[in-house]
């Protein structure tokens, strides 16, 4: 417990910092509450009367700052005289308004309206359910940036709506029209193709994506991607890798053969920061669309089908005695697989162990020592390197822990803040519904309204701020990328942005459209619970109006 | 004449004031008659000053004291006070024990 004569001591400082700071006009007010702290019976009763005492010096202090001259108004009506809380409602009407003030002050920062976008991604998945049972909606924005593309005749504006449109059609169309304007564009009908795997728009492309960069095997993967689908669509699936049908196999065997495997990744992050730099587009979920865009997931699927077929028919002209087949069929295998590269190759690195392992078990068979050593160790390598590759994928999978919290609290600001505002709007509306004017003077807000108001507003704040510097790294990190292609921190940004994609409360649930469902659910039930309320209200009313009569 | 709306912790005040028109009273003894803080006693205090229904005084008690604040109700809060519908007859009503020796 704090000693006796402590109390006393902080009481009589308090009041001194507080007449310190007291304006003018009410100096002797201070020295009188101090004067009278000497006979306040107590020590905590001293303390609580400095408290009070501080409170309203301070108070004082404020208005003065926030309203100067009012200190020095010389009225005497008696109306105005017994409006108790009127200079407490003036000083907190003072400082609601000012919290408003400074809230909406924040929205003139650029980094604090993309902080502002970025909070209220938690809502789209709700309000637009559409999307989340995974229905294509229109993207206005996008659209009038097609517009403007078109207008301007901008290929690379319409090569980057292509890419990032839902619309199947307008997608073709755009991309059309953009390698039309500009034929070295002719990589985003790879892109688009990976996109919407079942375009009959494919064969023309892939054509032209031979003769543009004919060294590349994802042409030839697009294809035999097609000939999967279209197999799917007609019900004819091939059980064993034997059945497919010979277009197929000669599109993969093109692709084992090709000399580079280009995903047009590279260009196209290039084509994004220009266009998002062109349009001013500071939208970060649009800017880090590209970002994690790597080799289609159906490259591995297919490749690896085919590639078993080559080790199978490797070790059949091997039991032919076809050494010199078997070696090229492996070795297509491992020199494939290779190309692919540590991420590209991951889901098909047994069959790559497994070329190695043939390649070993051939050379040793040939005498060749060295150099089934050298097979033998690759397969080594492969094992350890796979372990590694796992454990960066799942962190990478999981995000950063100072990512997910840095979502979690623009989640929690941006509903804090809609919270906040809401309740702000609702204290002024029922205010000014109450006084039935928008006259200062005619407003009289009441001692309730008047705490709600200045709790929203102190919360709007509040919220703002944590919004803002809870961004701020983000909203830096990304313009780096789109000014100087300065690729540090954008995985972080990445995690962040799909973290802030989910729904707070919506962790606990497998699938985000659950969540949705007992949201509206929730919302229906509160609604039917309201509507009764009032129902119930309304006949009571008029059981009392008839009882009377 | 519209009548003012009087909230009763000024109205309490009034009260501890009209009893003794004439006497002046010390901000500390207001608190205890009336039970209210520092923080709400002050404000009214204040007010009724700056409307000049109130005067103030500086006062030596004894020697080696701080001078103390008192309050006295002006000739003008008086008359206001006794005129408002309401409150006179509630102070008149309401009488409760004062402490003692807290007069100046």
């Amino acid at each position: 417990m704090m000693p006796v004569a402590y109390s006393r001591r902080i009481a009589a400082l308090l009041l001194r910092f507080a007449i310190w700071i007291a304006p003018h006009d009410i100096l002797d007010w201070g020295r009188g509450m101090l004067s009278e702290l000497n006979h306040v019976q107590g020590n905590w009763a001293a303390l609580i009367w400095a408290v009070g005492g501080a409170g309203v010096l301070a108070k004082h202090a404020l208005l003065s700052v926030i309203l100067p001259g009012s200190h020095r108004r010389t009225i005497s009506f008696a109306s105005e005289l017994f409006a108790k809380e009127g200079p407490m409602r003036k000083t907190t009407l003072a400082a609601i308004v000012a919290c408003a003030v400074a809230s909406l002050l924040f929205f003139l920062a650029p980094v604090f309206r993309q902080a502002f976008h970025v909070s209220l991604a938690q809502w789209n998945d709700v309000f637009h359910i559409r999307l989340t049972l995974r229905y294509q909606e229109s993207d206005l924005e996008l659209e009038a940036l097609a517009r403007k593309a078109e207008r301007n005749h901008d290929a690379e504006g319409m090569a980057f709506v292509a890419i990032h449109h839902w619309n199947k059609s307008e997608s073709v169309r755009l991309a059309d029209e953009a390698v039309h304007l500009d034929p070295k564009l002719t990589w985003i009908y790879a892109v688009v193709a990976v996109q919407h795997s079942s375009l009959p728009e494919i064969d023309r492309w892939v054509s032209e994506l031979e003769q543009w960069d004919s060294q590349n095997a994802l042409p030839h993967i697009i294809v035999a991607e097609k000939i999967d689908i279209d197999q799917v669509v007609h019900k004819n699936i091939p059980h064993r890798v034997q059945e497919q049908s010979l277009a197929w196999h000669n599109a993969l065997a093109t692709a084992f053969q090709s000399p580079k495997i280009d995903d047009y990744f590279g260009r196209l992050k290039d084509l994004d920061r220009r266009v998002l730099l062109r349009y001013h587009i500071d939208d970060p979920f649009r800017a880090v669309a590209n970002v994690c865009r790597r080799l289609p997931s159906y490259t591995a699927q297919d490749t690896s089908r085919y590639a078993k077929a080559l080790l199978e028919s490797g070790q059949t002209m091997e039991a032919r005695g076809d050494r010199k087949g078997a070696l090229g069929k492996y070795w297509a295998v491992a020199r494939f697989f290779q190309m692919l590269g540590p991420s590209g190759g991951f889901f098909v690195r047994r069959e790559l162990q497994e070329a190695y392992k043939r390649l070993e078990a051939l050379s040793e068979k040939e005498g060749n020592n060295a150099e089934a050593a050298f097979y033998a160790s690759l397969a080594d390598q492969l094992g350890q390197d796979a372990g590694k590759e796992l454990t960066s994928r799942l962190n990478s999978f999981r995000g950063s822990d100072l990512s997910h919290w840095n979502a979690f609290l623009v989640r929690l600001s941006g509903l804090t803040m809609l919270l906040c505002g809401g309740l702000l709007t609702t204290c002024a509306l029922a205010v000014i519904v109450r006084g039935r004017s928008l006259r200062l003077s005619s407003l009289l807000p009441s001692r309730l309204t008047l705490t709600l108001g200045f709790g929203g507003a102190v919360g709007l704040l509040l919220s703002n701020a944590m919004l803002y510097v809870s961004y701020r790294p983000y909203a830096e990190i990304l313009q780096r990328f789109i000014r100087n292609g300065d690729e540090s921190g954008l995985s972080e940004l990445s995690d962040f942005l799909a973290s802030t994609r989910v729904p707070l409360g919506a962790q606990g649930f497998i699938h985000v459209w659950e969540f949705v469902f007992y949201f509206w659910f929730g919302i229906t039930l509160l609604c039917i619970l309201a509507l009764l309320l009032v129902a119930l209200r309304h006949f009571q009313h008029r059981t009392r109006a008839n009882a009377t009569i | 004449m519209k009548i003012p709306r009087i909230s009763p912790q000024t109205l309490r005040v009034l009260e501890r004031f009209i009893e003794h028109p004439t006497a002046w009273r010390y901000g500390y003894e207001l608190s205890r008659e009336t039970g209210l803080k520092s923080g709400t006693l002050y404000p009214i205090l204040m007010r009724l000053a700056r409307f000049s229904l109130l005067e103030t005084k500086w006062v030596t008690t004894e020697d080696g004291v701080p001078p103390r604040h008192t309050y006295r109700l002006t000739p003008k809060g008086v008359e206001l006070v006794r005129s408002l519908p309401g409150a006179a007859p509630a102070a008149a009503r309401v009488r409760r024990p004062a402490f003692s020796g807290g007069r100046a």
